[in-house]
């Protein structure tokens, strides 16, 4: 009996790495689940070849979508004229731990590099923390090809004043940064977008005020909405895109030159 | 010899008299001490049977629990848990609190009463976790029903299996009992049944648990 208890042990711990779950929103993770961004931003400057041309992919809120979201993948994996993946926010329904690991398990098939930008469903209980913890600050840049990318947390009803939400003083540094040179064009990430609920729309003009001071500006990418979206939300010629959710089986595909740009919606 | 007889009857009468009152302080001393008894004895079903500690199971990384077995077998088990998570790399920790509803509906006996086994139980419960990031409805800074979901309260379900050991001489507890449960929350199997991406192994978790039966 104790044989069959101490195999049926033995099994058990050996199914999975992380059998026992102390709660849904515990923040324990992986190693293979932490700093994500960081990784695929790495593992972008190694692969960067420094072209003219730059496509990426901007996708919308997977939440509760995984059978969508794995489509996604596999529809991403098919093409080969891409360079990353974008992750628009509300990688999560409900922010917990599981959801955020189970989308990073189908988004790590990709075979190009993806980052992703907070969602407001990604700050529910402990969330916030989580995606920290796997993905990184909440705000973060990098360059590829002589383009600036920019991530930024516009998520700012669900934090107090504590954090700072859109955090100027990250976009001023960001501004500042002119480092290397290495770059001509700047094009912005965030979740949700100026006007909606969960943006601070009191500095809404501030906020793009500062982000037409990034270098040559050129376009603007939300999630957050479940449907496309094109917005002058400022009339002033930047555009702010709105990306579908998984649901609706769609993505943002995004070509950028050195003169233009130019999108499209890809069903899958 | 009236006054004889008189006598008689009046120190008759007086002695029944005290005799009847006597009997009549007892009666109610003994009323009172059924009362007391019956008083103490209703109080004293509220004592915990048993106590068990709980290993995960999404209610901590330890819960202390205190329970009552109730049901013609004890088929039936109310638990009431605190648990602690730590904070691992998250701000700091939480306290949760569980109340556990277990059915046990059957029990082998095996070698004299010596140990049992149960080869299937199956539990529900309801989860509270303490803390400033964690509520039930949102607050009021968000419009009506933005996220509609409780982030504080997880209603979770676990099936298992359980084996009792007969403690010889019997120690602190006549009864050692080791389980171990699968379980998930409502949330996880939201997910599941809309996904054919997920599968059970994802959304059940394992949790091990000793309890000692004192009563």
């Amino acid at each position: 009996m104790r044989g069959i208890l101490f195999t049926g042990l033995v099994i058990i711990l050996l199914a999975g790495c992380y059998p026992f779950e102390y709660h849904p929103y515990d923040v324990r993770l992986d190693k293979k689940y932490r700093n994500i961004n960081a990784g695929n931003i790495e593992k972008l400057r190694i692969k960067d070849r420094h072209r003219d041309t730059v496509r990426f992919i901007f996708m919308g809120d997977s939440q509760r979508w995984y059978d969508e979201t794995e489509a996604f993948v596999k529809a991403a994996n098919a093409r080969n004229d891409i360079d990353f993946v974008v992750h628009g926010g509300d990688i999560s329904d409900f922010g917990m731990k599981k959801e955020f690991c189970w989308i990073h398990d189908i988004m790590d098939k990709l075979n190009v590099p993806y980052v992703a930008v907070i969602g407001n469903h990604d700050h529910l209980g402990s969330g916030g923390e989580i995606y920290q913890s796997m993905y990184g600050d909440f705000n973060f840049s990098f360059v590829y090809s002589g383009i600036k990318f920019v991530g930024l947390n516009t998520n700012a009803l669900d934090f107090d004043y504590g954090t700072p939400v859109p955090d100027f003083e990250f976009i001023q540094r960001e501004i500042a940064d002119t480092a290397g040179n290495n770059y001509c064009q700047t094009v912005v990430f965030m979740h949700a977008e100026p006007g909606d609920v969960v943006f601070n729309n009191n500095v809404k003009v501030v906020f793009h005020e500062y982000l037409k001071r990034f270098r040559n500006l050129r376009f603007c990418v939300h999630a957050h909405e479940h449907r496309v979206m094109e917005n002058e939300f400022f009339g002033d010629g930047i555009w702010y895109y709105g990306a579908d959710a998984m649901k609706n089986r769609n993505y943002l595909l995004f070509t950028v030159t050195q003169q233009d740009y130019t999108y499209e919606v890809v069903y899958f | 010899m009236c006054r004889f007889l008189l006598l008689v009857v009046l120190t008759g009468s007086i002695s029944t008299e005290s005799y009847a009152g006597n009997n009549k302080k007892r009666y109610w001393e003994e009323k009172h001490e059924r009362k007391i008894q019956h008083y103490q004895q209703g109080w004293s079903r509220l004592i915990p049977q048993y106590e068990k500690i709980h290993y995960a199971g999404s209610m901590g990384l330890i819960s202390l629990g205190i329970g009552w077995d109730y049901g013609k077998k004890s088929q039936w088990e109310t638990d009431f848990f605190l648990g602690y998570l730590p904070r691992f790399e998250g701000q700091k920790g939480h306290v949760t609190v569980t109340l556990k509803e277990n059915y046990i509906p059957w029990s082998i006996g095996i070698k004299e009463e010596r140990w049992k086994f149960d080869p299937f139980t199956v539990s529900l419960y309801m989860n509270k976790i303490f803390g400033d990031e964690f509520w039930t409805r949102e607050p009021d800074k968000y419009p009506d029903g933005y996220y509609g979901v409780a982030t504080n309260f997880r209603f979770n379900l676990a099936f298992g299996q359980r084996v009792h050991f007969k403690m010889r001489p019997v120690g602190l507890s006549e009864w050692l009992t080791f389980y171990y449960e699968f379980g998930t929350n409502d949330l996880y199997l939201i997910s599941y049944i809309t996904n054919r991406y997920l599968h059970f192994s994802d959304i059940f978790n394992f949790s091990l648990g000793i309890k000692f039966q004192f009563l």
